[in-house]
């Protein structure tokens, strides 16, 4: 670095216009910094990323603020923007099957988070802290269920469903709780989604508590915590950023599934945002604009989460990453 | 006598240590109790039970008996040319759609990682596509691929790549859906790769660049020798998770088209629970899991060849 900007002192000012030419040319060309991109082709990329990542999105905004006789017509920027289509959207009885979808899925969002981070952060610490037989195995064990495409277990657990779930005395056929069937309720879906974040909820958490420096846990032992007191007092607080970011892709994955949801949903009782909106594509084919309100509704709690939480998903990304 | 006070005190400590350590063991078996009973009844379980029904002729709808049939939904799948055609399509759409993700999602991760004005902007607006719904997502392309008033169609007449007066169905055949479905899936799925990356990229360090430009390395010298050696670990990660979620891909099918011969996964659900043959669609599901181990174990030994 020193090497070069000395370099630039001493260069001989020749000519005056030569040297703002030069300057100019430095200062497009020469990579500022640690930078290794020149600033002019650094703000083309940008301008090429901001223009192909928003475009669609402006796009899909405006056009939910647009009726539809203007739509069909491909008017693209409304000269009268109108809120019309997000009313219509909560009116009538598809209005309140929409409202009913939201709340099924904000439930089954959330409490597949509660669960599946509540089983979770034990199975993470004991793999993490904890030094056992077979713990390596078991810890694979547990990622290579991450990597088995859910498509595998929708049939059986589909029938598994219908029948209801039944819980046995182990090793024997005494049944303690025959639960009734959980088809069309929000309870399939929790069941199904706790199953397939449990596995990457385990590696994350497991990643983060890795990270926290021994030392700070066993001056807790000398205190007189026992390891599930150093747990909440230890272990928890500072694995917080971490826990958030595990908490957030959980939410966010069981806002978003479709599939199971498809399968095991039938009436509005357990419907959630992605079936329903799927549904407005049979029922409304060509009114772009209320389909596209309603898109925007469904999107907006991963969307202010995850702008909000922007950190919190680096965070994740970055422990994630590390792991390996 | 000669008892060592020193001796005695090491003999209780290391009793107090295999105690300790015995009931670690007893805790972590505690810990893990709930996690293990979860995942085998709703996932080790399940997955065996669809194994033995991938033998069994099941069909819920029909009322008839299952009967064991042996490895024969496996020949009847292997058989249909409608499960080699959906086949076909999810390799090409995941290799395309992955490849292109893993190119853009670079070189933007590439740029974010740059230190200028305003970059926690650029970085909060690349979150925006992830965010959306994927099924929205879907609807949000389906709408711009509409042909008249869609945006893909007034774009290109705009820019005079099409005539004016010409109205082309863009979305008329399976073939050309796929590659449509590809650019839908490409424009939300390419910010994914791009965090991943750009989380691998901070732990690269500002020193390899520096001794790197001292040396006289060009952009693409060090992009070659310096970030993407260093970044492997990041990339396979990036290409492991994105090839899986390509390779099941459903929901922006089902959005986009009523062909089921689109994707495996299409073909499996609509096996499953459009005409309930269970047995079948069992069958078809432990396909494409053991297609997609055999892929993950190519994918290892090509990352252990290359950090070798």
């Amino acid at each position: 670095m020193n090497h070069i900007k000395t370099e630039v002192h001493n260069s001989p000012n020749v000519n005056g216009t030569i040297d703002v030419k030069e300057r100019i040319k430095k200062a497009l060309f020469q990579p500022k910094g640690n930078n290794i991109i020149p600033p002019i082709y650094l703000w083309i990329g940008l301008c090429a990323l901001t223009v192909f990542t928003l475009t669609p999105f402006i796009y899909l905004v405006l056009s939910s603020v647009t009726m539809k006789s203007e739509l069909i017509n491909g008017v693209i920027f409304t000269k009268n923007p109108t809120f019309e289509n997000y009313i219509n959207i909560f009116k009538g009885g598809g209005g309140s099957g929409f409202v009913k979808a939201i709340k099924n899925s904000v439930y089954v969002s959330v409490l597949t988070t509660f669960f599946s981070l509540g089983i979770g952060v034990f199975a993470a610490y004991a793999l993490a802290r904890i030094k056992f037989p077979f713990r390596m195995t078991s810890l694979f064990c547990i990622l290579a269920m991450q990597l088995l495409p859910s498509i595998s277990i929708v049939v059986p657990f589909y029938m598994m469903m219908r029948d209801g779930i039944q819980i046995k005395l182990p090793f024997t056929d005494l049944i303690l709780y025959h639960s009734p069937p959980l088809l069309d309720t929000i309870w399939a879906l929790i069941l199904a989604y706790t199953t397939f974040s449990l596995p990457f909820v385990i590696w994350l958490l497991a990643g983060y508590f890795q990270t926290i420096p021994k030392e700070l846990e066993e001056a807790a032992f000398i205190d007189g915590c026992s390891r599930f007191t150093s747990i909440i007092k230890v272990i928890l607080p500072i694995a917080a950023p971490g826990i958030a970011a595990t908490a957030l892709f959980t939410f966010l994955g069981s806002w978003d599934e479709f599939m199971f949801a498809n399968a095991f949903t039938q009436t509005y009782e357990s419907k959630t945002l992605p079936v329903v909106i799927r549904e407005f594509m049979g029922k409304h084919s060509i009114d772009w604009g209320f389909m596209t309100a309603g898109g925007i509704i469904a999107s907006l709690p991963p969307l202010i989460i995850s702008i909000l939480l922007y950190r919190y998903i680096i965070g994740g990304m970055v422990a994630g990453s590390i792991k390996e | 006598m000669f008892s060592n006070p020193l001796h005695k005190q090491k003999r209780i400590s290391s009793r107090a240590f295999l105690n300790r350590q015995r009931k670690d063991y007893i805790l972590a078996l505690f810990f893990l109790l709930p996690t293990f009973y979860v995942l085998f009844k709703t996932y080790i379980f399940p997955i065996y039970q669809s194994f033995i029904w991938s033998f069994f002729k099941y069909n819920l709808m029909e009322n008839t008996d299952t009967s064991f049939v042996g490895i024969r939904n496996y020949s009847d799948i292997l058989q249909s040319t409608e499960f080699w055609v959906s086949m076909k399509r999810t390799i090409y759409f995941t290799g395309v759609s992955v490849f292109l993700e893993l190119i853009f999602g670079f070189f933007c991760a590439l740029l974010l990682n740059e230190i200028f004005k305003g970059r926690i902007i650029f970085r909060v607006i690349i979150i925006i596509p992830w965010a959306l719904l994927t099924l929205v997502n879907g609807l949000l392309w389906k709408y711009i691929y509409q042909p008249g008033y869609g945006a893909f169609t007034q774009l290109l007449r705009f820019l005079h790549i099409i005539d004016p007066n010409s109205n082309p169905v863009w979305l008329s055949n399976s073939d050309n859906i796929i590659n449509f479905v590809i650019l839908s899936d490409v424009w939300k799925c390419t910010p994914f790769i791009t965090l991943i990356l750009l989380a691998g990229m901070q732990s690269i360090s500002g020193n390899l660049y520096e001794a790197a430009m001292i040396d006289g390395a060009g952009f693409w010298a060090k992009i070659r020798l310096i970030t993407i050696p260093q970044l492997l670990p990041s990339i396979i990660i990036a290409i492991v998770l994105r090839t899986m979620g390509a390779f099941k891909v459903y929901d922006i099918l089902t959005v986009f088209t009523g062909d089921p011969t689109t994707s495996v996964s299409y073909l499996t659900f609509n096996n499953a629970f459009r005409y309930f043959y269970l047995g079948n669609a069992s069958a078809m599901a432990w396909i494409s899991t053991l297609f997609m181990l055999l892929l993950i174990i190519i994918y290892i030994r090509i990352l252990k060849r290359n950090t070798e």
